[in-house]
């Protein structure tokens, strides 16, 4: 049973959705609800994850239900919206989406979208009401409305690339580094001569969603992204790797090679790759030497966020950073059966060091943990930047949501995403090192 | 009858006429509401735009020690993570209503969580905010709210916006504040007075609140401040103070009416403090009610001329210019924007209704053929008159601010600037300067083409508002 929630950072599904149908181009969302959700989506999502804001406005098409609509069912209302939708907002996909009112009023949805379907309209749909789920939920069904109904609305076959790779579980502004992340494992994937289809983000568009049954695997790069690809293999039989964070430095040398064998390609050339860009992190640890020892950046540290970022980031300050993983809190709420493999794999980052491990998205809750657990600096979201501050250490913003960071282009997966992080938290412990020595 | 004895106020559009869609000259909208009738009117075609719900949490934010219990479904919550990130205190927590609570019912999730956050806080007042979900299934939140605040001996503040029952989210402001006057202010008039007069700020910019409080205190007077940055104790002292005075005579206007009509404190009816003119009106209309006149006056006169000294060359001769505001700013800049040589190419608010019609006949006899759009959050709209006016600037303080300069127009955002008093004058006429001075960043930002049909464009404004149909 679902409890109250103090500063939540989850949103629901709707929101969760529209978060997926806004980061593909050329898709307009549709939403089937009350005025606010639309505004509440932009207020307390697309503002606070860092200036990641396609349409630079809240969605662009809503049915605003009214009181009328409650009372009598708001079918017709959404008839007339989708077909203004269409005449107004230029679009290759509609995609409906739907908040609580409207699925308690219990208007026949699936019914609407066939009618558009009908009109030669590219017209998908997805229920969504926040009391069926979270943001994480709303991606899973974004995903599910996309898998299932696009063929039907494919008019000519596509052409896939042999090696294509589709990548799944990165939920736009959710991980406020998203777009960055999934550039760099393109980067990575395209080194060793692959073809990724990161099917969300810049030049990303409905045909990349085409594309989506020829490819010849799906790398899931958290949680979120696994039941997309178990109904992917079930119906085309596309196999998958599954991931339970996002690899950061040298981990992204253990998944180049698994695909590499997976796949049966040259490894010999994923070698050459692995070893071009562990040169790279080398010289970069090297020449961070001098103020990792004089400012005592080996410290323990609190980390704060979905499960992917809590493995990825904090695997990499354990094992390759020398830093002491003091408190872990998982905020995305996987299942339990989830939970009991991440407690035991971050557990064991650094083994003999004692690891607290909270799974929770209550804002008070965490604090308290944090504050609990000390450590000398906090990564987390901007929630969190008051416990930092609490405790006199520094604070670094890496998830969501984000009140004073701007992120365009960063990421922290990969190699690449390695080099950001060293930027970012040598940065905080530096300035922090400056304020302590006068 | 008292006037609190509802659960929340009757809509905008049923006590006020209110409009949130139409477009036309503005004379003809004067004559829509010299008649005793005014229909209205609803879009077939709808972008988001705010509701009362989202306006109700705008007022909570302001009240200190105070928790924010939304008895609702988990998104209903989101834009507390953007109160949070502008400097609010109060706690944000939302009962998480699943599947089977919007069925069964889920008191007992609420009663649950008021008890937590008074154990852990200690609040001096508890708000417990009501939305679409228990709007539909009737949830009894009333039983909780009678049972705890006795059982707890706390404060709580039931406010039951629904999110669907009026198009214009201003009546949410009216509904927070009902119920705040309702279980905070006593239940009758105070004979005995104390030396405040209440300031009501709603909802506005901290720079703006600040602005009106110096003003006001270098005149001698002493000011109860709500429900911005206000406490318990201030709603508590107000149906004593001498006189209320709004800082807008738009979203305070439920506050005062409500505060004569069953507290017995004067409201003063004075215009919005915007610009240099409407400053002026501000301070006179209160210097006359709380005879402070002579100081009121030469206030104005000394800071006026200290103002203008500041602008210098400030001019906006020969530049046309758009407005896209909340209805109280737009109308109360136009004086502005012609004061300084400007000419106004057109306005839209986002809300038109019986309190505008003093400015909606100034205008019209003024200027009768100027347009005027009444729409919340529909930027199609509002980049179609663009294109077609074309204007040298556009002001604007609405989400889609950063869709709308992609026309390529110099640009000012209104969200994060104070424009009250004399010192909104000094900033407003920065940003302008800049905003005209240097073009690059929009002229970059023009090439991104917004998302509409060429063909909505080449068609009417408002083929798609219609007459609603009783």
């Amino acid at each position: 049973m679902s409890h109250h929630i103090e500063g939540s950072r989850n949103s629901c599904a709707l929101h969760g959705a529209l978060q997926v149908f806004e980061a593909i181009e050329g898709t307009v969302p549709v939403i089937h609800s009350t005025s606010g959700c639309g505004v509440q989506h932009y207020l307390g999502g697309t503002r606070l994850s860092g200036g990641n804001d396609p349409f630079g406005s809240p969605p662009v098409s809503s049915t605003n239900i009214r009181e009328k609509h409650v009372v009598f069912g708001g079918g017709s209302r959404l008839r007339e919206q989708l077909k203004n939708s269409v005449k107004v907002v230029q679009g290759d996909l509609y995609a409906i989406v739907t908040g609580c009112s409207i699925e308690m009023v219990g208007d026949d949805v699936p019914a609407m979208a066939k009618e558009g379907v009908d009109q030669d309209w590219p017209v998908i749909y997805t229920n969504t009401p926040g009391f069926r789920g979270d943001v994480h939920q709303g991606y899973q069904l974004a995903l599910r409305a996309l898998i299932e109904q696009l063929p039907g609305l494919r008019t000519e076959s596509v052409a896939v690339q042999a090696g294509q790779v589709n990548i799944l579980g990165v939920i736009p502004n959710q991980d406020p580094f998203w777009r960055g992340n999934l550039q760099e494992v393109a980067r990575l994937l395209e080194a060793i001569g692959l073809f990724p289809n990161l099917l969300l983000g810049d030049g990303q568009d409905v045909n990349s969603w085409h594309q989506v049954p020829g490819a010849a695997l799906n790398l899931v790069l958290s949680h979120w992204g696994e039941q997309s690809a178990r109904l992917l293999e079930e119906r085309y039989g596309t196999p998958s790797i599954s991931l339970d964070g996002l690899p950061v430095g040298t981990a992204f040398a253990a998944l180049l090679l698994q695909v590499t064998e997976k796949l049966g390609l040259d490894p010999e050339r994923t070698n050459g790759v692995i070893a071009r860009e562990e040169v790279r992190l080398r010289q970069q640890f090297a020449r961070l030497a001098d103020i990792y020892y004089r400012t005592g950046f080996q410290r323990e540290f609190a980390l704060v966020g979905e499960s992917a970022l809590v493995v990825g980031i904090g695997e990499f300050l354990g094992k390759n950073l020398g830093l002491l993983p003091r408190t872990l809190v998982i905020t995305d709420n996987p299942p339990e059966s989830v939970q009991k493999s991440l407690a035991a794999r971050l557990g064991s980052i650094v083994p003999g060091f004692d690891t607290k491990i909270l799974f929770s998205e209550d804002r008070s809750e965490i604090a308290d943990v944090v504050r609990t657990g000390k450590a000398g600096i906090v990564l987390g979201s901007s929630l969190e930047e008051d416990v930092a501050q609490d405790l006199g250490v520094p604070f670094l913003a890496v998830s969501f949501p984000l009140f004073n960071r701007i992120i365009l282009e960063r990421g922290y997966a990969g190699y690449g995403g390695a080099a950001a992080l060293l930027e970012d938290v040598g940065s905080v412990i530096l300035a922090d090192s400056l304020i302590h020595s006068v | 009858m008292s006037p609190l004895r509802s659960k929340a106020p009757r809509s905008r559009e049923k006590r006020l006429d209110t409009l949130g869609a139409w477009l036309g000259p503005v004379s003809v909208a004067a004559k829509e509401f010299a008649a005793t009738e005014v229909f209205q009117r609803i879009r077939t075609f709808a972008q988001s735009s705010s509701d009362d719900l989202l306006y109700a949490l705008r007022i909570l934010t302001g009240i200190k020690e105070s928790v924010t219990i939304i008895h609702g479904p988990r998104g209903c919550v989101a834009a507390g993570l953007y109160h949070i990130a502008a400097g609010s205190e109060t706690r944000w927590i939302v009962t998480n209503l699943d599947e089977r609570d919007t069925i069964m019912g889920a008191d007992r999730k609420l009663r649950t969580a008021v008890k937590a956050l008074y154990q852990r806080y200690r609040p001096q007042v508890a708000f417990i905010v009501a939305n679409p979900v228990v709007a539909i299934n009737n949830d009894d939140i009333q039983s909780v709210v009678e049972e705890l605040q006795e059982e707890l001996d706390l404060l709580i503040v039931p406010i039951y916006v629904t999110g669907f029952s009026s198009q214009n989210a201003v009546s949410g402001y009216d509904t927070a504040l009902h119920a705040l006057l309702k279980y905070l202010s006593g239940t009758t008039t105070v004979t005995e007075k104390s030396g405040a007069v209440n300031l009501l700020s709603v909802a506005e910019h901290p720079l703006d609140r600040k602005e009106a409080q110096a003003l006001l205190e270098a005149l001698g007077i002493e000011l109860n401040i709500l429900p911005d940055d206000s406490t318990v104790e201030s709603f508590k002292s107000a149906p004593a103070a001498r006189f209320s005075i709004p800082l807008c005579p738009d979203a305070p206007e439920y506050l005062g009416l409500i505060l004569k009509e069953k507290y017995g404190v004067p409201f003063v009816d004075a215009p919005r403090p915007v610009g240099l003119e409407g400053t002026g009106r501000w301070l006179k209309a209160i210097g006359a009610a709380l005879d402070v006149a002579d100081g009121a006056e030469e206030l104005h006169s000394r800071k006026t001329a200290e103002t203008l000294q500041q602008l210098g060359d400030f001019s906006l001769a020969g530049t046309t210019v758009y407005l896209s505001l909340s209805s109280a700013n737009a109308f109360s800049l136009i004086p502005f924007i012609e004061e300084f040589g400007g000419v106004i190419a057109g306005i839209t608010v986002t809300h038109l209704d019986r309190l505008h019609v003093r400015s909606l006949n100034e205008l019209a006899s003024q200027n009768p053929d100027l347009q005027i759009h009444v729409a919340d959050g529909q930027e199609f709209e509002v980049i179609s008159i663009l294109r077609r006016l074309s204007p040298d600037l556009y002001l604007g303080d609405s989400t889609h601010v950063g869709q709308v300069a992609r026309l390529g127009i110099p640009t000012v955002s209104l969200e994060s600037i104070g424009i009250v008093g004399y010192g909104g004058v000094l900033r407003l006429a920065r940003r302008i300067k800049s905003a005209l001075a240097n073009r690059s960043f929009g002229d970059t930002l023009s090439r991104v083409i917004p998302p509409y049909r060429e063909s909505w464009y080449n068609r009417s404004d408002n083929w798609h508002i219609k007459q609603e149909v009783k």
